[in-house]
């Protein structure tokens, strides 16, 4: 130790409209890929619930594309794809889809099956039985797959930074820290890095109380059962 | 929310159109009908064969039997949420095979034991759920959904935004059973609604249940294992067998009288002469005419009248022909002895009043526990119009033979 301060605040506080740039693009390349991954993993998940048949391999093939080492799938990708965004999203999207496909498909399983077959014979079509019964009742796990995607979305995107510096968010603070023998780089990036993930999680947990306020009910003091799926805990 | 910007269920029905037909009930007709499940089939629910039976409309039938006789499946042929491998269902001798399922479900009621409330939408939406489906509009499923709750006994006022997870089992079932009606369906479907709460409440919900039939009149088709229940509410019932046979249908008088089998007997119990006096009312049975006196008739007239009653006693009643109590002129009573006209002092504590709509069974109850052999039946404003003898109603359960009284 040279007697250096771990934190260089005088850096920090110079670099306050850098901070801010990377923090928006971490943010921007997270969500992106969280949309995309989830817009795959509801559609492949509703074929899934409807086809049993079709979830093993779905999930199989969504468990071996988990186990890629981040580094070499970045790195495979850039001469198909070159330094673009897409080499940035692709891996992070494909990430997505085993933690929101499995959450997705549970979320669906939870439904009651009563309420099904009261929705059924209610008079319910196939679709209206999907948006309206089903759907909503499945909320609470889809949410909690979205919160466990999104959080290691978040911490990802920190290694895109291999790509350069157009598409690594607060990963470039760390990968310049690292080359440079800087650590109040390391540090910003990680710290604003774990910041993000935290925010949007409890975005997440905010949402899910809007979307879901019967579970609330729950804890109502007329409330005497428990009933129903809004009992479920995330996953 | 996808939640509310697809309603692919919901077809802009001109609110002005009767939406509800005008029929109050429906005729339901089983021609043949079987279901086979294949070997594939795990949950293992109970096949249906050959089952054949016409319920009129506005009655009760009740399809009674032990697990996995199909009574269930028989239910569930009628919206169609099972297909028959065989036979067809009549619906007002309609083929309901050439109507459309979701069309047909929307127009009759469907009660479930676990009454598969939407713990998602509260009560008010849940009763308003096939209306909805049908397309009315906000403010009249609104009113529809509190009308119906008032109807099955909830305030809508504090019932309407509660969840079904904040009502007790009771209340549920209710809201249930609210719903099926919501857009008074000619036909209704109950699958074991009284099966999930406690038997003090499930009376009660019994008893509401045939206050509102009374009222509404629907035709019902109602599934239970409790033989008790099918005896109460049913006006048809219709026992089956394991392998899902019709092993007996008809009204519960008959088949107590007459089981058509020895399955059938087993089934209603061996108590089923006892199960009969809950099906006979009071004012079913033959009354024997009271010997009445008043007070103030010379005792010595009155002697020789209660000489010729094999009891001995006479019914002292008053100027209303209330009854006051029992009179013994037989020799050797010390209370009608000494006085020559008839006095209240000389009455002896009277047995039970009995009321007309009195089941025979609770009648024969109150005459034991009172350890007298004759009960007194008063009418509305509590005037004698005979008596009734333990004998009478003894007798019933002995009948074998012929029509059994009706409800």
């Amino acid at each position: 130790m040279n007697g250096k301060p771990l934190i260089d605040w005088a850096w920090v506080g110079g670099h306050l409209d850098d901070i801010a740039m990377r923090t928006v693009q971490h943010l921007q390349i997270a969500l992106i890929a969280i949309v995309v991954g989830f817009v795959i993993s509801f559609v492949l998940s509703l074929w899934a619930v409807r086809y049993r048949r079709a979830f093993a391999p779905i999930t199989g093939v969504a468990g071996v594309l988990y186990t890629i080492p981040s580094l070499a799938l970045f790195a495979a990708l850039v001469p198909i794809t070159r330094l673009s965004l897409l080499t940035a999203e692709i891996p992070l999207v494909l990430y997505s889809l085993l933690i929101l496909i499995r959450n997705i498909v549970a979320g669906f399983d939870a439904v009651p099956s009563d309420v099904v077959e009261a929705a059924d014979g209610m008079g319910f079509s196939r679709t209206g039985r999907l948006w309206r019964i089903e759907l909503p009742l499945a909320i609470p796990l889809i949410v909690a797959g979205l919160r466990l995607a999104s959080v290691s979305t978040i911490g990802l995107v920190t290694i895109a930074a291999l790509l350069g510096d157009k598409f690594g968010g607060l990963g470039v603070f760390i990968t310049d820290g690292l080359q440079t023998f800087f650590p109040t780089k390391v540090y910003v990036g990680a710290v604003l890095s774990v910041g993000l993930a935290l925010v949007v999680d409890l975005t997440f947990v905010l949402l899910q109380r809007r979307l879901t306020p019967w579970s609330r009910a729950q804890d109502a003091p007329t409330g005497r059962e428990q009933h129903g799926p809004s009992g479920l805990a995330g996953a | 929310m996808p939640d509310s910007q697809l309603m692919p269920d919901s077809q802009p029905v001109p609110d002005s159109q009767p939406t509800v037909p005008d029929r109050r009930a429906a005729t339901v007709e089983f021609e043949h009908v079987t279901k086979v499940y294949g070997a594939e089939s795990t949950s293992n629910p109970g096949a249906v064969n050959d089952l054949s039976l016409r319920v009129p409309a506005g009655k009760i039938c009740v399809l009674v039997g032990p697990s996995g006789c199909g009574k269930t499946t028989s239910l569930k042929l009628v919206n169609r949420l099972v297909e028959p491998s065989a036979g067809r269902i009549l619906i007002d001798d309609v083929d309901i095979a050439t109507s459309d399922p979701t069309q047909l479900r929307r127009g009759i009621g469907y009660v479930i034991q676990s009454t598969g409330l939407f713990p998602h939408q509260t009560v008010g939406l849940n009763v308003a759920v096939v209306p909805r489906l049908l397309g009315w509009s906000a403010a009249r499923q609104r009113e529809r959904a509190d009308e119906l709750l008032a109807l099955v006994g909830l305030d809508p006022v504090r019932y309407r935004d509660r969840y079904p997870s904040q009502l007790s089992g009771g209340e549920r079932q209710r809201v249930g059973v609210a719903r099926a009606l919501a857009a008074d369906p000619p036909l209704m479907l109950m699958d074991e609604p009284f099966g999930a709460v406690d038997p003090i409440v499930r009376e009660r919900l019994q008893n509401e249940f045939l206050r509102l039939q009374e009222e509404l009149a629907k035709t019902i088709l109602f599934v239970t294992h409790d033989i008790d229940e099918a005896i109460k509410l049913g006006d048809l019932v219709a026992i089956m067998a394991t392998g899902g046979q019709l092993a007996q249908f008809g009204p519960p008088a008959d088949i107590l009288a007459n089981p058509a089998s020895a399955f059938v007997a087993r089934f209603v119990g061996a108590d089923r002469g006892l199960k009969r006096l809950s099906l006979v009312r009071v004012r079913d049975l033959p009354l024997v005419d009271a010997v009445m006196a008043r007070p103030g008739d010379p005792v010595a007239e009155q002697r020789s009248r209660a000489r010729g009653e094999s009891s001995g006693y006479l019914l002292l009643v008053d100027d209303d022909r209330r009854p006051i109590g029992w009179v013994d002129l037989r020799d050797g009573d010390p209370r009608a002895a000494g006085g020559a006209t008839l006095t209240i002092e000389m009455a002896h504590p009277m047995s039970p009043l009995l009321e007309p709509e009195m089941t025979a069974k609770d009648a024969l109850s109150q005459l034991l526990d009172a350890d007298v052999q004759m009960g007194i039946v008063v009418d509305r404003n509590g005037r004698v119009s005979g008596l009734i003898t333990v004998d009478t109603i003894a007798g019933l359960t002995r009948a074998d033979t012929g029509d059994g009284p009706s409800r």
